[in-house]
């Protein structure tokens, strides 16, 4: 995409305009920024009590799945991991425009973070992240993440 | 549950559908001849098969071999009392117990290795689109 910066020490009402083909999650992405509406999920380490820990915010980008465990939402990220007060429903509306679908009744993943797709001799399915870690892909959720993969690149 | 019972009614026709018109296929070609007891086997037995399969969603946090393995163990017991009942009626002989169940088998285990392979098969045409994603957001 090519990007063009204008400077201008007169402006006073300063603006954006962005020319695209069609509304894709980047450009989605941009608008998001400029609305100063840029999505970040705030969370505290997964290890400190939820009063004492300081909140930190995390960007979508920087995560690779969200875990929900015992009634708890947890963040995986290259980091470390985090807990977060809000559903999971909540986050897969949130997220579904930074690549985060659904894979499982507790998972969340995020596809630009995935190393490999493969299943097991099993037949499970499994997402490898980066970290070495593994999630499996529920059948139920087949259907689902199929559609995603292909909305997601229709969009692209 | 009317959902699943109008889909399982639709299963039950195409694969009685499909049982029947091959082997009148066969019986044409070889010579052969049915009768009124081997549709109504045919029938019972695409029943069965279509009951057991249709359960799947019982087992979706166990892996798909187990699955397959479970479906087939099920079946098993299901036909074993269907010949213990038409054995009420009718002699059945320890070849067509042996007969009955090669004739399940085969196309179970020739089905699962196709059901194998398109898990692999999907997996790699999936694992490709996110590559391309992973690509074109760089």
């Amino acid at each position: 995409m090519k990007l063009n910066l204008f400077e201008d020490k007169n402006t006073i009402n300063e603006h954006v305009d962005v020319y695209y083909s069609n509304m894709r999650p980047q450009i989605k992405q941009i608008i998001d920024i400029v609305n100063s509406e840029r999505l970040s999920l705030s969370g505290r380490p997964a290890d400190d009590d939820l009063d004492e820990g300081e909140e930190i915010l995390i960007d979508p980008k920087e995560v690779y799945y969200l875990d929900y465990v015992d009634r708890k939402l947890f963040i995986y990220t290259g980091s470390g991991v985090y807990r977060i007060m809000k559903t999971l429903a909540e986050c897969e509306e949130l997220l579904w425009n930074y690549g985060f679908v659904r894979v499982s009744k507790s998972n969340l993943i995020n596809i630009y973070k995935i190393k490999q797709l493969k299943p097991d001799l099993n037949m499970k399915v499994y997402a490898y992240f980066d970290n070495g870690e593994r999630i499996c892909v529920n059948r139920s959720y087949k259907k689902g993440f199929d559609e995603y993969l292909q909305r997601m690149r229709k969009m692209a | 549950m009317k959902k699943y019972l109008v889909n399982l009614a639709l299963m039950i026709c195409i694969s009685y559908t499909m049982v029947s018109v091959t082997a009148a296929i066969i019986n044409s070609l070889t010579g052969g001849q049915t009768n009124n007891r081997n549709e109504m086997i045919m029938f019972i037995t695409c029943i069965i098969a279509s009951v057991v399969l249709s359960l799947h969603g019982l087992f979706d946090n166990i892996s798909p071999l187990a699955m397959m393995v479970i479906q087939y163990l099920v079946a098993c017991v299901l036909v074993a009392v269907f010949i213990l009942i038409v054995s009420r009626f009718d002699e059945v002989t320890p070849r067509g117990w042996f007969e009955f169940y090669r004739s399940f088998t085969i196309p179970y285990i020739i089905l699962a290795g196709v059901y194998y392979y398109s898990v692999f098969a999907d997996t790699r045409k999936k694992a490709d689109i996110i590559r391309e994603l992973q690509e074109r957001s760089k």
